[in-house]
């Protein structure tokens, strides 16, 4: 059933502009969201693999030449969106169930903006069009600014502003970047103008295409917050309401993953393209767990090892073998899970105590013992301790560094995993087992009982996904070895 | 007429030159945004400057036209197609970021950016 | 005798990181542990360099060690050039934007 392939981006669009427009009606619109909630991770498990054309557009053979050409809009729906889909559908849900329990009037705008960040990260995913990806990654951008702007924390106007700010100088760089693609090869199909690349049609040596390469990479850079973005990347993080963190996150990790595999498939005949991936991932990995070390505010903190735990994604992708690409994305499948389970059990935490100073914390343990222990694991799967599922992506990402002959990455990457351990232990002692300070009240406040659900759900997946990689990682193997 | 199209394209380079500078080195938030989005439309000017073609028609087959003789003069239509996606989402963008900047002008009471973007930190100080 | 008093100095330099407010046993080890990695792991992206050339891989691991041990604490320095204010975000995004567009033009292929 391919129509269901389309279905995936207009069924949450769709719904985003019903109950913006319907949110009067509190409870018939609150039944919708979770109606259409659940739909969202069922609808991609229950589609076939395939292609759509928008409008019908079947590809077109030109005689002479003997090349296809592809006049629509094409969505392509394989293992790796179907899993990547399914996991940002299921996330969706659960934070829109946990808004919903949370709140008795729910704001439609807010609602909107969920579910549109979820249809612009679906549309980058399936898409085969670059300027499609473009539009839907200017709406993303949008979509993530209102949710940082709609938390009710300090500052969350400011940072808003200047994410806003520096994604107008990044945006626009990569359109630039498509342009110069465009007047190359006259297209905007990526299979096109990978076809024109390996016929040899576009000159691969030419500054032109090198400066493409140049210009859509800062694109990317600003799309997935690595440096010099990952200031204000941990900025919208710890500015935004826990589960929209949660949601915000995911929404990073997919638009990274979608770009740099467009730009993969587009400029992998060129050296230089794996040389700045690893050096930006490397930057990120470096100064984002760095920085981690040094924060007092946790949401803050979190946010920084998110960015740091990207660079272990972009190495896999830099690093261009097939086992390292499996093992990248695979990392940034784990990365989405795990880091929404911290922030929502972090949420929960600044939830139950309205503070998120670690130095004013303390024997939360004894209060909260169920978010601790969930965070905790959720933790260590964060640092790759076995079996949980971030170590089976990290030990496929240092063997495949080392069978590359790089094994100062591998090292550099085992350095990383012990700091992140760091940052978690130092956090959770400070936070839950030291003795608590006498100024914190802690009296008739509890966690609700949505965002156990949730951390607990999530948990399932990773220690799943940690015992039984194979079910992912043979589908995504598949799909690198497509594209390679 | 390729002097037409060269000319386009520097001002189109021109134009994100100058919005970088201003993204530097103007401290007034609201002309800082105008001279940001000076790089969004020199980005659509470029993508414009590669559609167009000398002496060419619009890219509309008209009924009696001849098919082979429209193939090799209309002008390159996906570019413009293009633009006009890219025009509403600058100015949708703008509008957002014009909304923010009318919130925080009503809280901080000054349009400087070393004041109201500053470091969040120093903010929290700031206002102690 | 100085690096020594200067490493001994970095603790009290870290009281300023983290004012206002105390600060805890956890925080100024997290920040030590931080310095430590942060030196380690810049020397050892370095030695990446011998890919390139072996000789430059050895001088240049051996200049920056020399420099960023002389230079410690290095933390607060860098804390310091990442803050979240606009001016400094938009600053490295242009300098990072032009350093890659003017590298990739001109030596693109060089790689």
């Amino acid at each position: 059933m391919n129509e269901l392939i389309p279905l995936m981006v207009i069924v949450p669009l769709m719904a985003a502009l019903i109950i913006s427009a319907f949110s009067r009606f509190n409870t018939v619109t609150k039944i919708f969201a979770f109606v259409v909630a659940i739909c969202l991770p069922i609808i991609p498990l229950a589609s076939n693999y395939g292609l759509h054309y928008f409008g019908g557009y079947a590809p077109m053979l030109d005689n002479v030449t003997s090349v296809m050409y592809h006049p629509a809009i094409t969505y392509s729906f394989t293992f790796l969106q179907q899993i990547f889909i399914a996991m940002i559908g299921l996330l969706t849900f659960l934070v829109v169930f946990i808004y919903l329990t949370k709140y008795k009037k729910i704001s439609g705008p807010y609602l909107f903006l969920l579910f549109l960040g979820t249809a612009a990260v679906t549309a980058m995913l399936l898409t085969d069009d670059i300027f499609h990806m473009f539009v839907f990654f200017e709406i993303l951008a949008l979509a993530q600014v209102g949710i940082v702007a709609a938390s009710s924390i300090d500052y969350s106007y400011e940072m808003a502003l200047k994410y806003m700010i520096l994604g107008s100088i990044g945006s626009p760089i990569m359109l630039l970047g498509i342009g110069f693609l465009l007047a190359l090869t006259g297209s905007v199909n990526i299979t096109d103008i990978v076809a024109a690349v390996h016929n040899g049609l576009v000159d691969a040596t030419s500054p032109v295409f090198l400066t493409s390469l140049g210009l859509i990479f800062f694109g990317w850079l600003y799309a997935s917050g690595l440096p010099p973005f990952h200031t204000i990347k941990s900025g919208i993080y710890s500015k935004a309401e826990p589960h929209g963190a949660a949601l915000l996150q995911s929404f990073t990790v997919i638009s990274m993953i979608s770009i740099v595999l467009i730009m993969y498939r587009i400029y992998s005949a060129l050296p230089i393209f794996e040389v700045l991936v690893v050096f930006f991932s490397i930057l990120a990995m470096i100064l984002g767990v760095s920085l981690a070390l040094t924060q007092t505010d946790f949401r803050r903190m979190i946010g920084f090892l998110a960015v740091g735990e990207l660079g272990f994604i972009g190495l896999g992708i830099g690093l261009g073998t097939q086992y390292a690409i499996t093992a990248g994305l695979f990392q940034a499948l784990n990365e989405i899970i795990i880091t929404a389970l911290l922030f929502i059990g972090f949420g929960a935490i600044v939830n139950a105590t309205n503070e998120v100073d670690t130095r004013k914390l303390g024997g939360l343990l004894a209060y909260h013992p169920k978010v601790s222990l969930m965070l905790l694991i959720g933790g260590l799967a964060m640092a790759g301790v076995p079996p949980l599922s971030g170590f089976q992506s990290k030990l496929m990402l240092v063997q495949a560094s080392l069978s590359c002959g790089f094994p100062e990455i591998s090292i550099l990457a085992i350095m990383v995993s012990i700091a992140t351990f760091v940052v978690f232990v130092k956090t959770f002692y400070a936070m839950f087992l030291r003795p608590k300070p006498n100024d914190l009240e802690l009296e008739g406040k509890s966690v609700p009982k949505s965002m156990i659900f949730a951390m607990g759900v999530l948990l399932i997946i990773i220690v799943l996904l940690g015992i039984f990689p194979d079910v992912v990682t043979s589908g995504i193997s598949n799909f690198v070895g497509g594209i390679l | 007429m390729a002097q037409t199209q060269l000319a386009i394209l520097f001002t189109s380079i021109a134009l994100v030159v100058i919005g970088l500078y201003s993204a530097i080195f103007i401290d007034n938030i609201i002309k800082k945004i105008i001279g940001i989005s000076f790089i969004e439309e020199g980005a659509n000017l470029f993508i414009v400057a590669i559609g167009y073609k000398a002496g060419g028609v619009v890219p509309i087959l008209m009924p009696g036209m001849d098919t082979s003789w429209f193939a090799a003069n209309a002008a390159y239509p996906l570019p413009f197609g293009l633009v006009l996606t890219s025009i509403v989402i600058g100015a949708s963008t703008l509008a957002v970021m014009l909304a923010l900047v009318m919130v925080l002008y009503k809280r901080y009471g000054t349009l400087s950016t070393k004041v109201m973007l500053a470091d969040t930190s120093k903010q929290e100080e700031y206002n102690e | 005798m100085k690096l020594y008093d200067q490493i001994f100095d970095v603790v009290k330099q870290f009281r300023k990181l983290f004012s206002p407010g105390p600060v805890t046993n956890a925080d100024v080890s997290g920040s030590i542990t931080a310095e430590i990695f942060l030196i380690v792991s810049l020397v050892l992206s370095a030695i990446l360099l011998r890919h390139v050339s072996v000789l430059l891989a050895g001088l240049v691991t051996l200049i920056l060690a020399i420099v960023l041990i002389s230079n410690i604490p290095l933390i607060p320095k860098f804390k310091i050039e990442q803050e979240d204010s606009l001016e400094k975000m938009l600053f490295y995004a242009v300098v990072t934007l032009s350093i890659i567009v003017v590298f990739m033009y001109w030596g693109g292929n060089l790689v």
